[in-house]
């Protein structure tokens, strides 16, 4: 209010003034951190192509001739092939189980006013803050009970179960927005619970599913501790597990430990690729949890 | 008749619908983190043959009087430490830019985002090599000598930096949907009273953004206690255990000393000091929408 014109017209001119200014600094940060993000992984794939020679010491260096011979030790030798096919085979068949299990669980908890059904969902939100590092020890102490040491349906079983409270959450929580008309009409129509379900409210809640079942993956694909205490035979390896071999081991040859590392990011990295937008969403929702 | 007997099928299906999810849920979830309880009160090395011997307290006693795990609790704090004062602000600038008027936003936001879904022990090992003593690409661009990982004090907070290159993307998306959220007309409005780009920033858009910033808060305190994956791919909680974080610390308790007791009473710790906060925070973000 007190401002005089002069100041005022001042004021309006050094700041279009700043806005040059402040845009100029605004797409040199903007590309710094662009460049900061893409440069260690453009490295690496360079480094993925190079002799040892060309890496050492010249990590920054393009590769004067390109080492596809990397790429054949690492899918082979390395059996990178091999844990590309595990992870991706885990990771499908536990967000698959995740999402089928999750959506039948949450439409009753969203649906149906039985006395049981606040005190399983309460359960369910329980787990969701619950850290899975707390159940190392049981779970590989079950694992050798039962005999899912070393074996795949156990690992998948596992990522299900740390992943369903998340899914169960979201799901009941969209499901629970859906209008009771909808099913209702269907009802009067001769349709069963389970034609409820399968016709109208897994349709309708397509969009949420498919939030969990990008966050069930993400989790499954790249998950470490429990593949290194489960899995012991090499063969039996999921990539990140068959990275972690790498860390702290000297060999004799680092081009195909870097193609190792491409190999074992591709799948994501093309996932990503198509749906990023899809992504982004899904995991801003699953760190809000709605 | 016929109406009773479609209710008790409805019942019947209901149950059925939510027993998969739920039995798998208990099992290897629920279950695991109750045993984990009362393991913490058991001497134990591991063993299925071998006797467990209840020892009371006795394994809490141990791990509070053992120096690593103050040092992992100090590095915990660490990652809060780094969470709040280089994550945070590089996050909030980032969504500035990508929700702001500029070219190539979108390109922007894409590339910023992606290092959040490659395998974390993808990141790890790309940043191990880059970080290489000998010939990691940061020392020979720089025409440095420094053991980035190996030098304790220094190494847990190069893994702190290479977390919070992991998630600048993401929390950027948090806080961009604060700041999308704002009302356009408030900036306008401010325009014509003469509001710098500073002021709108202070005055508007930082207040505004409240709620973002304490989602932030909660997933950065707490995601501290759960941080296993990258400190382990970089540095496995060493060089002489300086680098440990709980988890790590409760992997090396039981998988290298064979000490199952102490271990599950690290992960006691680590679960209830992880619900206490999510429950507060919780609470407290909550209790301030009212």
């Amino acid at each position: 209010m007190m401002v005089t014109k002069q100041e005022n017209m001042d004021f309006n001119n050094s700041s279009t003034h700043k806005r040059v200014d402040v845009s100029v600094i605004v797409y040199v940060i903007a590309f710094l951190w662009a460049f900061i993000i893409l440069y260690p992984l453009f490295v690496t794939l360079m480094c993925s192509f190079k002799t040892n020679n060309e890496i050492f010491g010249k990590m920054f260096s393009l590769p004067t001739q390109w080492v596809w011979q990397n790429y054949v030790d690492a899918l082979v030798d390395a059996k990178m092939g091999r844990a590309l096919f595990n992870s991706l085979y885990i990771a499908a068949l536990s967000t698959l189980i995740t999402i089928v299990l999750g959506s039948m669980a949450s439409y009753v908890l969203a649906r149906q006013k039985y006395k049981f059904i606040t005190p399983i969902y309460l359960l369910f939100i329980v787990g969701v803050m619950l850290p899975v590092h707390a159940t190392i020890i049981p779970i590989n102490r079950i694992a050798t009970y039962i005999g899912g040491s070393n074996s795949h349906w156990f690992l998948i079983l596992v990522y299900t179960a740390f992943q369903l409270p998340q899914a169960v959450f979201l799901i009941t929580g969209f499901m629970k927005s859906i209008s009771h008309e909808l099913d209702e009409a269907a009802t009067i129509d001769g349709c069963s619970m389970i034609g409820v379900l399968f016709r109208i409210i897994i349709p309708v809640s397509m969009p949420i599913i498919s939030t969990a079942a990008i966050l069930a993956f993400i989790f499954a694909y790249g998950e470490l501790i429990f593949s290194v205490i489960l899995l012991s035979d090499i063969s039996k390896f999921t990539v990140p597990r068959a990275l972690f071999y790498f860390t702290g081991l000297h060999t004799v040859r680092m081009g195909p430990v870097f193609a190792s590392i491409v190999v074992g990011a591709l799948p994501m990295v093309i996932i990503y690729t198509f749906l990023n937008q899809r992504i982004q969403a899904g995991m801003v929702a699953g760190a809000i949890k709605g | 008749m016929q109406k009773l007997q479609n209710k008790n099928n409805n019942l019947l299906i209901s149950i059925l619908l939510i027993l998969p999810a739920f039995s798998i849920y208990l099992i290897l979830l629920l279950y695991p983190t109750g045993q984990s309880v009362y393991l913490s009160f058991f001497k134990w090395n591991g063993i299925p043959q071998v006797p467990m011997k209840y020892i009371g307290l006795n394994n809490f006693v141990n791990v509070f009087k053992n120096p690593y795990f103050w040092v992992a609790m100090r590095n915990s704090i660490y990652f809060m430490i780094g969470g709040f004062g280089v994550l945070m602000p590089i996050a909030f600038g980032l969504a500035l830019i990508i929700t702001g008027k500029y070219k190539y936003k979108n390109f922007f936001r894409t590339i910023f985002f992606m290092p959040v879904i490659l395998p974390i022990t993808v990141t790890g090992l790309i940043w191990s090599y880059v970080l290489e003593p000998n010939w990691g690409l940061v020392n020979s661009l720089f025409n440095l000598n420094i053991n980035w990982l190996g030098q304790p004090n220094l190494n847990i907070w190069v893994v702190v930096l290479v977390n919070e290159w992991i998630y600048a993307g993401f929390n950027m998306l948090i806080f961009a949907s604060g700041i999308v959220a704002i009302d356009e007309t408030l900036y306008e409005a401010a325009t014509i009273d003469g509001a710098s780009g500073r002021d709108k920033l202070f005055y508007i858009t930082l207040p505004l953004c409240k709620e973002s910033f304490k989602i932030f808060s909660v997933l950065c305190v707490t995601g501290c206690l759960k941080h296993f994956d990258l400190v382990y791919v970089m540095t496995r909680g060493g060089p002489n255990h300086v680098s440990e974080m709980p988890a790590t610390l409760l992997y090396s308790e039981a998988f290298q000393y064979r000490n199952f007791g102490n271990a599950s009473a690290i992960s006691v710790i680590i679960l209830v000091l992880s619900l206490i906060a999510s429950i507060i925070l919780n609470r407290y973000l909550n209790q301030e929408d009212l």
